[in-house]
C-alpha cells in the first residue's frame, strides 16, 4: 500500500503550486484555476486522512467533507465567473491589475 | 437528537427570504421600497420567534448545531442588523435599481447564514455556514452590475474570499488529519490526550485556520480586499459588511477558540496578539489619510477589530475565568459597535440620498444644512473613538479591563494609545460638518422621515448602551456563560 506521507507530499505541492499560481497570475480566470487547485489540495488531504484513519472505522467525515468542497467549489467558481464576466463586459479586460481604480 | 423546533427563527427568515424572492419574480413592478419593508417585516418576525430561545436550555441538533444562549444572542444581533439594513436601504435602492428581490432575500439569507456560524460546532457545519454568508456577500457588494467600482469591489472580494476559504480548509484538513473528527468537543479531547505536546501538522494547521478566519474579518496583514469591498459595494452593504460580517466571523471565531482549540493556546495565543496589534495600528494609521467616507469607515473598523482581537488574545493568556469575561465584554462590544456602525449608517444614507457624494469633503456645511443628522453622525463616531456617555465608552473600557492579563498589558496599552490617533480622524470629519460653510446652493434639507426616526432610535440605542449598559450586559454575561459551558471539556488547559 502506498503509504500516507505520499499523498500529503503531492497535496502540499498542489497546494503550493496553487498559492504561487494566485499570487502569480494577473488574469482573474487563472486565479480562479489556481484556487481550485488549492482547493483540489483540500480535498485529497481529506480522503486520504479519511482512508488512513488509525482505527479505522466506519468514519465518513473526511470523504463527506471532501464532497462539500467540491461542492462548494463548484459554486464558488460559477459565483465568481459571473463577476469576472461583469467586469469584461464594463472595462473589456479580466486582468487583475486593470481592476485598481481603487487602491488604499 | 433531531429536534427541528430549535431553529424555527430561521425557517422564518429563509421563509421571507423565498416570498420576497418570489414576489417580485410574479409581479415585477411593484415598488422596491415596499420588498424593503417586507423584508424588515419578516426579520422582526424573525426576531420576536428568538425572544422565547432565550435563557432556554440549550437544545442540541445531531452534535452539529447547537441553539443556546450564545445562538439566541447572535439571532437577536442578526435579525436587527437586518432589520436595520432593510430599512437603510429601502429608499436607496428604490432610486438605484430596478430589481431588488435577490438584494433583500440576500439579505435574510445571510442573516442566516451568520446565526448557523454562531451555532456550528463541527468544522464542517462552520465551513458552509461561513460560506453562506460570505456567498451572498459576493453577489451584494456587486450588486450594481453597471456600476464599475461595484463590479471592481465583488472581483477583489470573491479572489480574495476564495484563496482565504482555501487557506481556512487546508487549516481544517490538518487539524482533522492529526484528531481525527472535527467536532469541536473531539478536536479538544484529541489535542488534550495528546503525547509530546506541540507537533507540526497541528501548529500549521491552526496558523492555516487563524488566517483564514482572519481574511473574513478583516484582520491585518489580510485586511487588503476591505476598502475596496466598502467604498465600492453599495451603501447600506457598506454597513452590513462592517456589522454582519464582523459578528459573524468573531462568534465563529468565540466558539472555535474557546470550544476546541483553547487546549492549544501556547500555540496560537501570541500570533493572535500579534494580530490584534498589527490589526488596530494599521487601520487607524491608513484611516488617517482617507478622503472617501467608506473608506475612512473601513479603516476604521480594522481599527476595531484590532481590538476585538485582544479580547480573543485573553482568552489565549488567561484563565477559565479571564476568558470568560472577556469572551462577554467581546460581545458586549461587538453590539455597541453594531448599534453606532448602524445609526452612522442611517444617516450618511440620508445624506447621500441627497447629495450622491461619498467624500469626507462632501459632509460640509452638513451641520447647518441638516443638524439632526450631523448629531446623529458625531455621536457615532464619537462611540467608535470611546469617549465617556456613548456606547463606545462602555464597552471598550469593559473590553480592555476583562482583556487586561499579566502577558496583555503591553497590548491594552498599545489599544489605548491607538485610540487616541483614531480620535484625530474622527475629528478630521467632524471638522467638515462644523467648521465649514455649506457648498454654494445646498440649502436646508429634512431627511426621509423613515431615515430620520431610525437614526434618532439607534442614536438613543448608542447613548443608552453608554449611560446603563446593565441590561445589554447581563445579555452579553448569558451569551458567555453559555458558550463555557458547552466547552467546559475543552478548558483542560497545558499548563
Amino acid at each position: 500500500m502506498v503509504p500516507m506521507e505520499n499523498y500529503l507530499v503531492l497535496s502540499g505541492i498542489i497546494f503550493s503550486l496553487g498559492v504561487y499560481g494566485v499570487l502569480a497570475r494577473r488574469n482573474a480566470v487563472l486565479v480562479l484555476m489556481s484556487v481550485e487547485l488549492m482547493l483540489n489540495a483540500v480535498s485529497l488531504n481529506f480522503v486520504a486522512f479519511s482512508a488512513y484513519r488509525i482505527p479505522s472505522s466506519a468514519d465518513a467525515t473526511g470523504i463527506i467533507f471532501a464532497v462539500f468542497v467540491i461542492a462548494v467549489a463548484a459554486a464558488e467558481v460559477g459565483l465568481a465567473l459571473a463577476i469576472v464576466i461583469r467586469l469584461f463586459r464594463n472595462r473589456s479586460t479580466a486582468n487583475v491589475d486593470e481592476a485598481a481604480t481603487m487602491r488604499w | 437528537m433531531r429536534d427541528f423546533t430549535l431553529f424555527i427563527p430561521e425557517y422564518i427568515a429563509i421563509a421571507g427570504a423565498i416570498a420576497i424572492l418570489a414576489t417580485e419574480l410574479i409581479w415585477p413592478k411593484i415598488r422596491k421600497d415596499y420588498l424593503a419593508y417586507a423584508t424588515a417585516a419578516g426579520a422582526l418576525g424573525w426576531l420576536v420567534a428568538a425572544i422565547p430561545y432565550i435563557g432556554d436550555t440549550a437544545g442540541d441538533f445531531e452534535g452539529v448545531l447547537l441553539a443556546d444562549d450564545f445562538t439566541t444572542y447572535f439571532r437577536i444581533l442578526a435579525a436587527g442588523i437586518v432589520m436595520a439594513i432593510a430599512l437603510i436601504s429601502a429608499h436607496y435602492m428604490r432610486d438605484r435599481t430596478s430589481t431588488a428581490g435577490e438584494y433583500y432575500g440576500l439579505l435574510l439569507v445571510a442573516g442566516t447564514g451568520m446565526v448557523l456560524m454562531a451555532a456550528s460546532r463541527e468544522l464542517l457545519t462552520a465551513y458552509i455556514s461561513l460560506e453562506l454568508l460570505s456567498f451572498s456577500l459576493y453577489i451584494l457588494v456587486g450588486y450594481f452590475k453597471r456600476d464599475r467600482l461595484s463590479n471592481e469591489a465583488s472581483l477583489k472580494y470573491i479572489l480574495l474570499g476564495a484563496f482565504s476559504s482555501a487557506m481556512l480548509l487546508y487549516g481544517i484538513s490538518l487539524i482533522y488529519g492529526v484528531t481525527g473528527t472535527t467536532s469541536y468537543e473531539g478536536i479538544a479531547e484529541a489535542l488534550a490526550a495528546r503525547e509530546g505536546g506541540t507537533d507540526a501538522a497541528t501548529v500549521v494547521g491552526i496558523m492555516l485556520i487563524v488566517a483564514g478566519v482572519g481574511f473574513k474579518v478583516s484582520a491585518a496583514p489580510f485586511h487588503m480586499w476591505a476598502p475596496d469591498a466598502y467604498q465600492g459595494a453599495p451603501l447600506p452593504i457598506t454597513a452590513f459588511l462592517s456589522t454582519a460580517s464582523k459578528a459573524a466571523g468573531f462568534a465563529l471565531i468565540l466558539r472555535l477558540f474557546t470550544g476546541a482549540l483553547v487546549v492549544d493556546a501556547v500555540e496560537w495565543r501570541a500570533v493572535i496578539a500579534a494580530l490584534a496589534a498589527i490589526t488596530m495600528t494599521a487601520g487607524n494609521l491608513l484611516a488617517i489619510q482617507q478622503s472617501n467616507l467608506k473608506r475612512l469607515v473601513a479603516y476604521s473598523s480594522i481599527g476595531q477589530v484590532g481590538y476585538m482581537l485582544v479580547a480573543i488574545a485573553a482568552i489565549g493568556y488567561g484563565d477559565a475565568a479571564t476568558a470568560e469575561s472577556a469572551s462577554s465584554a467581546l460581545l458586549l462590544h461587538i453590539v455597541g459597535y453594531t448599534v453606532s456602525t448602524l445609526a452612522l449608517f442611517t444617516a450618511l444614507t440620508a445624506h447621500y440620498n441627497r447629495t450622491g457624494d461619498d467624500t469626507i469633503a462632501g459632509l460640509r456645511g452638513l451641520a447647518e444644512t441638516q443638524p439632526f443628522l450631523a448629531l446623529v453622525i458625531t455621536a457615532s463616531l464619537f462611540s467608535f473613538a470611546g469617549l465617556p456617555f456613548f456606547a463606545g465608552f462602555a464597552t471598550k473600557l469593559l473590553l480592555f479591563q476583562a482583556s487586561t492579563t499579566d502577558g496583555l498589558l503591553w497590548l491594552v496599552g498599545l489599544a489605548a494609545a491607538n485610540s487616541f490617533v483614531s480620535l484625530y480622524y474622527y475629528l478630521m470629519v467632524m471638522r467638515q460638518m462644523y467648521l465649514f460653510d455649506p457648498p454654494e446652493g445646498q440649502t436646508r434639507f429634512r431627511p426621509a422621515p423613515l431615515l430620520g426616526a431610525l437614526a434618532g432610535l439607534l442614536l438613543l440605542g448608542v447613548l443608552f448602551i453608554g449611560v446603563y449598559p446593565q441590561p445589554a450586559f447581563e445579555a452579553t454575561d448569558r451569551a458567555a456563560s453559555a458558550l463555557f459551558e458547552v466547552s467546559a471539556s475543552g478548558l483542560l488547559r497545558l499548563p
